[in-house]
């Protein structure tokens, strides 16, 4: 008697463990992101900004072939506790993906970190969060600001000042376009960087800061801004003052386009940044439907999209479909 | 019923609504996961609002907490950084620099005589400026926030079983500031100077010392919602907290703190940062397109306004009618009085 009830809590025991692991299986068991109901939100830094609108039609575009995406946009704020805030939403929520672009590379990285230890992948668009996670979708960054310094470098003949507006403190993009331009520009002594000062990423504070620049330099041969908008505010203050420079950006956004047709602006870098959203879109349904786990990443995969340097020379080559 | 409970009362029945109707409209509202995040997003904007509780009811107003939050933070993330130290000296520095920036703000506003709007706005610039000038940077000068590693502080991000450590201290600071304002001659004193201040004063109180008071209670509150919020984003930025002013304004006006001051409490507050959290969490149940999400809160808090002063326009009404006709009952007793004296 004794003997079978020992037998009969050991296959209690067995057929308890079978269905946990069988539950196990079933939990792991990936989703197939063209065919199950999946939810992905796209989570920008701010809605409000070209770039990241354009990513946002080109996610939009990719998932409109799937009608079992229900696809969401979240507006990160311009603030690192707000996107940190939706970040616990979305995993409660349990979505499938997030696809984000990160206020700060650490800030975002707990956040990050533990969606993807909640199986959810993060896909990032250009701003990367500091820990290891699915896949990194960046515009060329430090390759960008080199190239925009090459540039520069012979615009003014290898002797000038230059000033440059840069990204908000801790953005990683911004962080490695300036990098890159000034690395580079150590090969050429003559070209001197005068100042340095944050625009947030805005042409309004980029025209202010280049409205002080006027006012403290007399001499200023070149600009970089490290985004269009931010050379966009620059080009107007320039003009407002009456004073003729190299004013290059970085992004390629069709308001640049414009300004580098009318010789407003001198150059940027373009990215197709549908291209970029749509390419952002297919890794979020392949991290969904693969046997992958970000959270054991050593280092994030990162895909960088191809630059292309846009001047007055160049610019009709960006084909009307492919402008922003 | 005393005034101040039927609106404490309408508040709870506002925020009741709210709970029933996100409730029936999203299964993932009432779950515990999301009761518990809900909670803690409520928690840092509820412990700066208890601070500022007691300056509006002063009739001030604070505007730099969210720059007390972001020098706060970053001073903790250099000690963590450039230091050995134990983290009780973060702590401590932290609570001390949130005391002194307060302490400060009181100072301006009553050594200085700045109206509290232009002295905080001052502050809020100088902080966060201070932030900008102590933020880690890289060797070729731009700045590097810094992912904190110290366990012992990154506790305070952390909870216990399935509650936040965040909301076990926002209900502890709103206990005792609901307990200092209601319990003590502080208390009392700070209804007194907002309900009007020459009065206050020709009673024997000192107006500049509680005012004083107030702006360091607020700092102080500021201090230690930064150490929550730098312990769960696990770094500093200088940006931190930018914005987070007004959320925390919005709480306690939501509950009932009118700016004229005198009106009010902690309570009342702690109903304001739960009805903002509700709000927004429930408002990302919906698919709805991103920007709908802010008007919607707008307008709720429009509404929530309106209604605050709609309501407080036919109490003050009531009361004043209800003054009128004592002062007729007491003319006509007076006039009846003196017809009996002339008789006898």
């Amino acid at each position: 008697m004794r003997k079978s009830v020992h037998w009969g809590i050991i296959t209690v025991m067995i057929v308890a463990l079978a269905l946990a692991a069988a539950g196990q299986v079933s939990a792991q068991a990936k989703k197939n992101p063209y065919k199950d109901p999946v939810k992905i939100a796209y989570l920008p830094d701010n809605i409000g900004d070209t770039v990241g609108a354009a990513w946002g039609v080109g996610i939009k575009r990719e998932f409109a072939y799937f009608p079992n995406i229900t696809y969401q946009v979240f507006d990160g704020k311009l603030s690192a506790e707000t996107q940190n805030q939706i970040m616990t939403e979305l995993i409660n929520q349990k979505y499938d993906c997030i696809i984000l672009q990160a206020h700060d590379a650490a800030a975002l990285a707990a956040s990050a970190r533990e969606a993807e230890k909640q199986g959810i992948p993060v896909i990032d668009l250009n701003l990367d969060a500091q820990t290891p996670h699915t896949c990194l979708v960046a515009m060329v960054d430090y390759e960008a600001g080199s190239l925009v310094a090459q540039e520069i470098a012979k615009g003014v003949g290898d002797n000038g000042n230059v000033v440059i507006i840069e990204a908000p403190p801790g953005a990683s993009r911004g962080i490695n376009v300036e990098a890159g331009f000034r690395d580079t520009l150590k090969a050429h002594p003559g070209v001197k960087i005068l100042a340095a000062q944050d625009g947030e990423w805005l042409t309004e504070k980029g025209n202010t800061v280049m409205r002080d620049f006027l006012t403290k330099y007399p001499k200023i041969n070149a600009v970089f801004a490290i985004n269009d908008a931010m050379a966009e505010g620059a080009s107007q203050a320039a003009a407002a003052a009456g004073r003729k420079m190299i004013i290059w950006g970085a992004d390629g956004e069709k308001k640049a386009l414009q300004y580098i047709e009318q010789g407003k602006l001198t150059g940027t870098i373009y990215t197709n940044c549908y291209d970029e959203g749509a390419t952002a879109a297919r890794m979020a349904l392949y991290a969904i439907g693969a046997e992958i786990n970000g959270s054991k990443f050593t280092k994030t995969p990162i895909i960088k999209m191809a630059p292309i340097v846009v001047t007055k020379d160049t610019v009709a080559s960006i084909a009307e479909k492919d402008r922003w | 019923m005393r005034q101040e409970t039927i609106r404490r009362l309408f508040s709870l029945l506002l925020l009741s609504i709210l709970i029933v109707a996100f409730g029936a409209t999203s299964k993932l509202f009432l779950t515990l996961p999301n009761i518990f995040t809900l909670l803690r997003e409520a928690s840092v904007t509820g412990i700066l609002a208890v601070g500022v509780t007691f300056v509006i009811i002063t009739a001030g107003i604070d505007l730099s907490t969210g720059a007390i939050v972001a020098f706060v933070a970053m001073v903790c993330a250099n000690i963590f950084y450039y230091t050995t130290l134990p983290v009780w000296v973060a702590l401590a520095a932290g609570l001390l620099i949130g005391a002194g920036a307060g302490y400060l703000n009181g100072l301006l506003v009553t050594r200085l005589h700045l109206p509290d709007f232009i002295a905080t706005l001052s502050t809020q610039g100088i902080f966060r400026g201070l932030a900008l000038i102590i933020a880690i940077r890289s060797s070729t000068g731009s700045i590097s926030n810094k992912v904190i590693t110290n366990q012992g502080f990154l506790l305070l991000g952390d909870r216990v079983s399935v509650v936040y450590l965040v909301t076990i201290a926002f209900f502890v600071v709103a206990l005792l500031g609901q307990g200092i304002l209601k319990m003590t001659p502080l208390g009392t004193h700070t209804y007194a100077i907002g309900s009007s201040r020459k009065s206050a004063d020709l009673s024997g109180i000192n107006s500049d010392r509680v005012k004083k008071v107030a702006f360091t209670i607020s700092g102080i509150c500021s201090a230690v919602g930064a150490l929550f919020l730098t312990a769960r984003m696990q770094t500093a930025i200088p940006e931190l907290g930018t914005g987070l002013e007004f959320d925390v304004i919005a709480a306690v006006v939501i509950g009932g703190c009118a700016f004229s001051g005198g009106r009010g409490d902690v309570f009342g507050s702690v109903v304001g940062a739960l009805f903002m959290a509700i709000l927004t969490n429930g408002i990302y149940k919906y698919n709805l397109p991103a920007a709908f999400h802010i008007i919607i809160k707008g307008c709720v808090i429009i509404i929530m306004v309106i209604f605050d002063s709609v309501y407080h326009r036919r109490m003050d009404d009531r009361i004043r009618k209800a003054g009128k006709m004592l002062d007729q009952a007491a003319a006509a007793a007076e006039a009846a009085g003196g017809g009996a004296g002339g008789i006898s």
